[in-house]
């Protein structure tokens, strides 16, 4: 049987393929100890080339004859390395068994040092999201699994590392977003799409906490996400999922707005062909939601494609995109008496403020990239890429419109001197134009187009000194964009990795930067009854972030990774509001304006422990204290909760799970625009989510209540947060 | 002495999570008042040159034109009263304290703060239960204890200029 799927395999290689170009064939299968298959990477270390074995554990590799070095790996389990020597043209069965483990080992990362490195090299914290941890939350959208991971916490969308973002509306994310490593914040607002890549394409994410402007420039100030989709594996394959949900009602009668229970659902199917040298896949989805309060239904629909040439161990081209059309009603603000009917209450957390009525937005998005990556000999890897970014939002009421198109490029090159991981290199250039067309952003409410270009050299070196491992890098940035002063801003690091019987120390020093976007630099617009005025003179805000930290098993059966932080910021955007003189009628009146008001200092301890108290049971427990000030006008700064703690238990019976998440976020100190909303009622968060999975075979079933003890609570001014959602989500692998 | 540990690390893992959830029921909840609320009457028509009714109040009673703005909540938290119709329902949103004028204040068209005097009228406030020619003291004693039932009415027909309350009144 081996042998005929052996040479099933071959079959769909291009006939000579092998033999002529010198390779050879390593499969088999990967296991875990309860014989259940694992969708392991198995990796040729020297080449980087890999693989992903399939939902039956198996694998295929190609890989060059003689002596190589293989890694198995996933996420929760220690990986093997193992050293084997196969003959060009040959073949060679090996299979693997991971054993679990309390955590994740040496788990490889891509994107704290713009190369692969083991997670204890990395100078700053970096949380990783698994694939596991996505299909065990059932997750529509990634936002909604990265925001259990230690530090991270979203405000109504709006993604906060350690605090850094707080909320502004969307606009001016300080959080950098990458999809395969190719920036994908919006380019007029400066947001993240959370929709733009299908989670069904997402094999893990990794979170980079702390300023990462040295290697990734401006957005990066509180931290880099990157969405690393799946490898193709060899073979044909498909997956449909199927999902189905329902949303609670309003918990007390006074609140009740509509006759009707409200539903979620979803469908997306992936199917992908792969040989040894050309690979492809394409997913197609759609969702559709009632939403949990008024007016909050949503449609959505999006594809993505792959494509990959592999045409030697050690080359590979790859194309991929992803595009999204989502349509969905506002929630403006909920009612208060004088904008809606509240029925004899104070607020109607689940109705809308009537001026309100009739928002919706049509958002399309979506992106194409083309990298090619070469490892050249042991101590040589190069990479090119091009992508084109593009965001396209229609508001009805207010009507209002933006289409952003960002052109990026990139070639970098990692030297690994004498072939090892003692002393690397990594060396590249970014460039990018981004031309926006709006009306909002456009010139002082008319339609105008705004375009901004980024050059940006980088380098970043590793030095191994004994045990100790030094990290060195700066980059410097070139912003220029029409109708403004260029600015050009250098972003430095340096760290220090230092294993020892204590765990693993890690230590570094930053500059991050954000430099504003159109959108801040010219919005016009009304908000909350004042209007929103330009502010083209606007400077890029500027962090320094400190960090020590330390990771290591504590016991056996736990491992402890905790980091103390600083960040002193300058210059922060933030809208403030100033009086403006009517040129006609000389009236004074109050408006918004987006303005460099800020000295702000972020510091803290972010910590997490994962115990394996007994084989089949996980639980992670994760704090944040997090002490931000508002330097400038001595205040707590807005928007930053002081504690943030994470439970999450698993546990594991043969072909069953159950799990839990349960977070508790303190009550917001202090929000902005506090004359207006001051007085609104502020809670502590405490939201509960359970879940439960079957697997057997190609089958998949999940079941998952987010906030299941229907905590009513909200974040931002007026904004309820989701209520308890049923959902189920069934899935078939071929 | 490992199979201590681990059963001592899961039996806090379970307490504290027990706790947690022990403490889970402290969400937003109904409130019919944040503040001071009641119910407004209207009566007469709205002038045509209404640019909008709200509901403030004030801790002191303003004597004189440097007061008159020393009202709460502060301007950008103001949500208009519909201009007649069926009595309405108010709830405005503010701090604890001691309130001695609370009253619907009518703003005309091209209102700002130079022409205050000429643009704003008093149109009715909330009257002392045991002496209604004079106005009701409201006292807001904290977030479980707001001020409702502060009920009052709106008489377009009968407004009056801030000067007619100042020290001296006006002519």
């Amino acid at each position: 049987m081996k042998r005929l799927l052996l040479l099933a395999a071959i079959a769909s290689t291009p006939p000579g393929a092998a033999r002529a170009q010198g390779t050879a064939v390593v499969y088999g299968v990967v296991r875990d100890t309860l014989n259940q298959p694992i969708r392991a990477s198995v990796t040729d270390v020297r080449s980087g080339h890999g693989t992903v074995a399939d939902n039956n554990g198996r694998y295929r590799l190609t890989v060059g004859g003689g002596t190589i070095v293989i890694r198995v790996g996933y996420v929760g389990f220690p990986s093997i390395v193992d050293t084997l020597s196969v003959a060009a043209g040959d073949s060679l069965e090996r299979n693997y068994r991971l054993e679990a483990a309390v955590v994740e080992l040496q788990p490889t990362i891509v994107t704290a040092a713009k190369h692969s490195q083991l997670l204890d090299q990395s100078v700053t914290s970096v949380s990783l999201v698994s694939d596991t941890d996505l299909a065990r939350r059932a997750v529509s959208t990634v936002d909604e699994a990265v925001n259990k991971a230690p530090g991270v916490l979203f405000l109504n969308g709006q993604v906060n590392i350690r605090g850094s973002s707080g909320f502004v509306e969307g606009l001016g994310s300080r959080v950098l977003m990458l999809v395969d490593g190719v920036p994908a914040n919006q380019g007029d607002r400066g947001g993240i799409d959370w929709d733009m890549v299908p989670v069904a394409d997402v094999d893990h994410v990794e979170v980079v906490k702390g300023a990462g402007s040295a290697l990734y420039g401006t957005a990066a100030l509180g931290g880099v996400v990157n969405l690393i989709t799946r490898d193709i594996p060899v073979g044909f394959h498909g997956q449909l999922r199927a999902a189905g949900g329902t949303y609670a009602n309003p918990p007390v009668n006074a609140w009740q707005f509509r006759d009707y229970t409200g539903d979620l659902g979803g469908l997306d199917a992936t199917g992908s062909y792969g040989t040894e040298t050309l690979r492809g896949s394409l997913t197609l989805g759609g969702r559709h939601s009632d939403g949990y309060r008024e007016q909050d239904k949503s449609d959505q629909w999006e594809t993505s494609g792959r494509a990959e040439w592999l045409p030697e161990p050690g080359t590979r081209v790859t194309a991929s995109g992803a595009w999204t059309s989502h349509q969905y009603q506002n929630f403006p603000t909920w009612c208060v008496p004088g904008t809606c009917d509240t029925h004899g209450q104070a607020y109607q957390p689940f109705m809308i403020d009537n001026s309100g009525r009739g928002s919706y937005t049509r958002s399309n998005k979506g992106y194409v990239a083309g990298t090619l990556d070469r490892t050249s000999s042991p101590s040589f890897a190069w990479q090119v890429r091009g992508s084109w970014l593009r965001t396209h939002f229609t508001d009805a009421n207010p009507d209002d419109w933006s289409v952003a198109n960002r052109l990026g490029a990139e070639v970098r090159g990692v030297f690994h001197v004498g072939g090892g991981d003692d002393r690397v290199l990594t060396v590249g250039m970014e460039g990018a134009h981004t031309g926006t067309t709006s009306d909002i952003f456009g010139d002082s409410g008319r339609v105008g187009d705004h375009t901004e270009i980024e050059l940006a050299p980088y380098a970043q070196g590793e030095q191994r000194i004994g045990r100790l491992r030094l990290t060195a890098g700066t980059r410097l940035d070139h912003v220029t964009v029409s109708g403004a002063e260029p600015t050009t801003v250098v972003s430095p690091r340096i760290g220090a990795v230092l294993p020892s019987a204590l765990g693993t120390w890690r230590a570094s020093v930053g500059r991050g930067f954000r430099a504003p976007t159109v959108a801040e630099r010219y919005v016009t617009t009304r908000a909350f009854g004042f209007q929103v005025v330009p502010n083209p003179d606007l400077r890029p805000e500027t962090a320094w972030s400190f960090e020590l930290g330390n990771s290591g098993p504590f016991a056996p059966w736990g491992r402890l990774d905790a980091a103390l932080f600083w960040t002193e910021a300058r210059q922060l955007i933030e809208p403030a509001f100033i009086t403006i003189v009517d040129p006609v009628t000389m009236n004074q009146t109050a408006a918004i304006q987006i303005q460099n008001v800020s000295r702000a200092r972020l510091r803290g301890l972010d910590a997490s422990v994962t115990v394996t108290p007994v084989p089949a049971l996980t639980a992670t427990i994760a704090y944040l204290y997090l002490d931000s000030r508002d330097l400038t006008r001595d205040t707590v700064l807005s928007f930053r909760p002081r504690h943030l703690l994470t439970l999450s238990p698993d546990y594991r019976w043969r072909s069953f799970s159950v799990g839990a998440d349960f977070r508790y976020t303190s009550r917001i100190e202090r929000i902005e625009l506090e004359d207006v909303f001051g007085q609104d009622p502020r809670v502590a968060a405490r939201v509960l989510d359970l879940r439960a999975g079957w697997q057997q075979g190609p089958l998949s079933a999940r079941l998952l209540v987010t906030n299941a003890l229907n905590y009513i609570y909200n974040f931002v001014p007026r904004t309820l947060e989701p209520v308890r959602t049923i959902s189920v989500v069934a899935t078939w692998t071929y | 002495m490992i199979a201590t540990m681990r059963s001592r690390a899961a039996r806090a893992a379970l307490a504290a999570l027990a706790a947690a959830l022990l403490a889970c029921n402290e969400g937003l909840h109904p409130i019919t008042c944040s503040g001071v609320c009641g119910t407004v009457t209207f009566s007469g028509a709205a002038p045509e040159s209404t640019q909008a009714v709200y509901v403030v109040a004030y801790h002191t009673f303003p004597r004189s034109r440097d007061s008159l703005f020393n009202f709460r909540p502060p301007l950008p938290s103001l949500h208009a009263l519909p201009l007649g119709g069926l009595p309405t329902f108010y709830d405005i949103p503010v701090e604890t304290g001691r309130y001695e004028w609370v009253l619907a204040v009518w703003v005309k068209q091209g209102f700002n703060l130079s022409n205050a005097d000429s643009t704003l009228r008093e149109a009715g406030f909330y009257r002392n239960p045991a002496d209604t020619s004079q106005p009701g003291v409201v006292t807001v004693a904290g977030g479980t204890e707001p001020a409702d039932s502060i009920n009052f009415v709106v008489d377009f027909g009968h407004m009056h200029p801030p000067c007619h309350y100042y020290n001296p009144p006006c002519p």
